[in-house]
């Protein structure tokens, strides 16, 4: 299809006599082809249509070059050499992005991960009041969808498919955690630099603590879950999500301490105080939310249990009951207390005068 | 322990824990203490069948115990004989 001159061959331009660069330049620019009547010198277009300038097309671009010069009047997507590079271009991009694809989906599941992130605002604000003061709420239950796979002639069978956070506040999610991860590791710097001991390192030692910390948690709820024989499929990331939660306690602990003691750090009785609030209420979020993972499902339909239909023994409940008050307690007092330990301003400096 | 994003520390501690596991003596130590894999299936026997064999605390961690020592036995050598070139040649 031809197109005609952009405007009208007898239009003139104005005389201008600021420098024109003489170089070819190599970077694509998005702009429509130059005008066929032009006194002056204008770099050549180089635009594929493509908005990523990428770099395996260098005989495109060298065909480019040499037919500007006889190409350029009827539009330069007519230029076979232009077209040749395009299709090179687009066959490396979707190649590269399914090898990527293939390669990520071994490791991690996206559309799991998509799960995770399906949040909105007021879910966001809701989850950490939750998170801070889980007094009061009610029910606890992650709502199910339940998908029919009707076969004819045998009862329907129910899916058990979560809801994502977006619709239902008790589900876990990954947005929480992460951002009150990165929040923990930037407050804690700020912290440090407030008080005249920061060093580029901390960055790094701050992460790998917090990092190890939440691999260490797993490996023990993992641990747990063998050792007491729990068959409920409790995905990794959703106990990843719930041991997220706790830096957000962490957060506020570090944050109120600093602001209402003046910088005296948290080894004080107001640091102490607050501590212990956000750790009760850590603590009890977690015992409440962790009851459907770790105790055996207590609703009547049998449908819903996903085929788990035994009676367990007295014993097993009761340890059952106290590995998880266990682990929702004193192991996240532990996990807590590693995180916010913080020195007064006075004690780091004499520290760093004596050293 | 420079080169290792501070995973260092981490990594002695687990390769001396795991060393520790694997060290213990499954006829001298274990079957005293009631641990060994042999105990369990003379329980077995008595009973005429695994009842909660599979079950119980105590038997999942043996397991547990034992499969650990079987599977890190050989990688725990190799990692052994590197952190001890890595202890001489680097100070």
């Amino acid at each position: 299809m031809q197109r005609s001159p952009f405007p009208p061959p007898n239009a003139k331009s104005p005389e201008l006599f600021h420098p024109r660069p003489q170089h070819i330049s190599q970077v694509p620019h998005l702009r429509s082809p130059p005008l066929p009547n032009q006194p002056q010198q204008q770099p050549p277009v180089n635009s594929y249509g493509n908005p990523y300038g990428s770099p395996p097309m260098q005989q495109g671009q060298g065909g480019m070059e040499n037919a500007y010069g006889q190409q350029y009047v009827n539009g330069f997507m007519n230029d076979p050499n232009a077209q040749m590079g395009l299709q090179i271009g687009k066959s490396a991009m979707m190649t590269g992005a399914h090898y990527m694809e293939q390669n990520l989906n071994r490791y991690v599941s996206v559309s799991a991960l998509k799960h995770y992130f399906n949040v909105s605002n007021s879910y966001v604000v809701r989850k950490l009041l939750l998170v801070l003061l889980p007094w009061r709420h009610r029910p606890w239950t992650r709502q199910q969808t339940r998908l029919h796979a009707g076969h004819d002639g045998s009862s329907p069978q129910y899916s058990n498919m979560y809801l994502p956070p977006r619709d239902d506040l008790n589900s876990p999610d990954m947005y929480i955690p992460i951002m009150s991860l990165i929040t923990y590791i930037l407050l804690s710097t700020v912290l440090a630099g407030i008080r005249g001991t920061f060093r580029p390192e901390i960055l790094g030692s701050i992460t790998t603590t917090s990092i190890v910390v939440i691999v260490f948690e797993l490996l023990i709820l993992r641990t747990a879950i063998y050792l007491l024989n729990i068959t409920n499929e409790s995905s990794l990331l959703d106990l990843a999500a719930y041991a997220g939660y706790k830096f957000v306690g962490v957060i506020v602990t570090l944050f109120l301490s600093e602001v209402f003691t003046g910088g005296r750090g948290t080894n004080n009785w107001i640091g102490w105080a607050i501590f212990l609030y956000t750790w009760n209420a850590n603590s009890f979020f977690l015992l409440r939310s962790l009851k459907y993972v770790l105790l055996p499902d207590s609703s009547n339909d049998p449908a819903l249990r996903g085929g788990a239909n035994y009676t367990m023994a007295r014993s097993q409940r009761n340890a059952r009951t106290y590995s998880l008050f266990a682990y929702a307690y004193i192991f996240q007092l532990i996990c807590m207390w590693a995180l916010s330990r913080e020195d007064g301003v006075a004690a780091s400096v004499l520290g760093r005068a004596n050293a | 322990m420079l080169f290792l994003f501070g995973f260092g520390k981490l990594i002695y501690i687990s390769v001396l824990l795991l060393n520790a596991i694997a060290v213990l003596s499954e006829d001298r130590f274990l079957a005293r203490i009631g641990m060994g894999r042999s105990a369990m299936a003379q329980e077995n026997v008595g009973f005429g069948g695994p009842r909660q064999d599979p079950e119980s605390v105590k038997s999942r961690l043996v397991n547990l115990i034992s499969s650990i020592r079987m599977v890190t036995r050989v990688p725990l050598i190799a990692a052994n004989v590197l952190i001890i070139v890595y202890e001489i040649l680097l100070g």
